[in-house]
């Protein structure tokens, strides 16, 4: 299963042994991005949040890191420079084949989606998108895809630093 | 005139019924939040504009702006904030200790309050707020219900000890999982995450099951057992309770010996013969059925040894004519 934990989130074995599951980053996002996990990740992971970008994706409002009150998800300053130093979810990847973007019919939907336009993510020629170092795997290009299945897709982070 | 500790249990329980109405309602709040987030009411399927109706009715005459305030109100009795003051139940803060090895300060600041609380009060928290105890106090109610009809309800005695074992098991197992397997197990914990689901989510996560069997266990097996015998949580606030300043005592002269307080008590504590110890849990059930108001809170770092028969009843009074007799002799 391919899924992100919230934003500020370290590595998952810090992330699993600092989350006291109080569920208080799930009620505050305003995007109903994040879920909760039953027995389904392993006992280890039982109630700790995720967020499946295709669903529905993290807006970078940065509430859940303020609300957490442990430290498992850590308080990020809600402008560019902050988020992308420490906003580690994930990075999306581009699928050449899928893309329409890349076969001629210029599209550009997930540039437009993204919060950290020319900084996270480029298009060129035809609207084609190529994801920078940037990126904080937020997901909303991956929310916004529309083709199906998905052409850019992130993929999840939860090494250690 | 009688005294006014009497009516702390229904205090009590409008304390319980406030905390578990909060639990409900905050799910509800979080949704007429992002509601209003969407910028969507047009959009909204008929029952979620009947929750943002009800929510906007119920919250118009406070708030201003209710997508931003009502951040001020946050999470369950396991972690919450409290009008921008963040409280955490200390379980939660020996869990995450134990399973990551390290001490978080700003974590630790949360649960100075209830800490500071259970010091003097001792397990507060079990009677007057936690969720659970308001699901399993009307879960007893059910099992008299069940006994008068005649239905099977076994109340057996364990040994008290047994969730100091529960916890010391969790913290070793979420140290060598290095996750806070204890939030798992702790009723009051799983009520607040599992009616956030349902309302919130949709549908009810593993917790359900696992409180469903300590209600079952709590009929089948001992009155209150998992409070009394396997709450961690329980177990800490025993712990830290241990010396508490304030205390239910018994005032002999005022005593009759009719065993009401200890027949109320759920937790199978002994006020009759002055036995309260770290296990009460402050639900003052004993206070309100004293018919003679020889049970009161005191300030008392230590119980009183056993004092005998109450004077009112009539084993004292037989004492005290044999005592006569041999002294005239």
């Amino acid at each position: 299963m391919r899924y992100l934990r919230p934003p500020g989130a370290a590595s998952e074995s810090k992330f699993l042994a600092d989350c006291i599951r109080c569920g208080k980053c799930g009620e505050v996002c305003p995007n109903r991005a994040i879920n909760f996990f039953g027995f389904e990740n392993g006992l280890a992971s039982l109630d700790t949040p995720y967020i499946i970008p295709r669903e529905q994706a993290c807006m970078l409002c940065m509430k859940c890191g303020d609300v957490c009150p442990t430290g498992a998800l850590q308080s990020i300053v809600r402008e560019a420079e902050d988020i992308v130093a420490k906003v580690k979810m994930g990075k999306a990847r581009v699928d050449m084949n899928l893309c329409l973007s890349y076969q001629g019919k210029t599209c550009g939907v997930c540039y437009r989606a993204c919060p950290l336009q020319d900084v996270s993510i480029r298009v060129g020629y035809l609207e084609q998108p190529q994801v920078l170092d940037a990126c904080v795997g937020c997901g909303l290009c991956e929310r916004s895809c529309i083709q199906i299945p998905q052409a850019i897709m992130v993929i999840p982070n939860r090494k250690e630093a | 005139m009688r005294t006014w500790q009497r009516h702390l249990n229904k205090l009590r329980w409008i304390s319980l019924c406030l905390v578990f109405g909060m639990l409900v309602l905050l799910p509800f709040l979080h949704l007429y939040q992002t509601y209003i987030a969407a910028h969507a009411y047009d959009l909204l399927p008929a029952n979620e504009r009947q929750i943002y109706d009800s929510m906007e009715k119920l919250t118009a005459p406070f708030l201003s702006n209710p997508e931003k305030q009502l951040d001020a109100i946050k999470g369950t009795t396991w972690s919450g904030t409290l009008f921008g003051l963040k409280l955490s139940d200390p379980l939660a803060a020996v869990g995450q200790a134990a399973a990551s090895m390290k001490v978080y300060w700003p974590f630790m600041l949360t649960v100075a309050i209830p800490i500071l609380f259970t010091l003097v009060f001792g397990r507060f928290f079990c009677g007057w707020i936690c969720p659970a105890t308001f699901l399993y106090e009307l879960n007893d109610n059910l099992g008299t219900l069940m006994r008068k009809a005649g239905l099977p309800i076994t109340q057996r005695r364990l040994d008290g000890r047994l969730k100091y074992l529960v916890l010391g098991i969790g913290m070793v197992l979420s140290a060598a999982m290095g996750a806070v397997l204890l939030a798992a197990v702790y009723p009051p914990a799983i009520i607040g995450r599992e009616l956030y689901y349902v309302i919130a989510i949709g549908g009810f996560g593993g917790g359900t099951l696992f409180f469903l069997m300590t209600l079952v266990f709590d009929l089948m097996v001992a009155r209150r057992g998992f409070c009394r015998y396997l709450c961690p949580g329980g177990a800490l606030y025993s712990l830290l309770g241990r010396y508490r300043l304030v205390r239910i005592q018994r005032d002999v002269a005022n005593c009759n010996d009719c065993a009401k307080c200890n027949v109320v008590c759920q937790f199978g504590l002994d006020p009759l013969r002055d036995n309260f110890g770290q296990e009460c849990n402050n639900c003052t059930a004993c206070i309100a059925v004293c018919p003679t108001d020889a049970l009161k809170f005191e300030l008392k770092a230590k119980d009183a040894p056993n004092q005998g028969p109450g004077h009112l009843g009539h084993q004292y009074r037989k004492q005290q004519q044999k005592s006569e007799i041999a002294e005239a002799a």
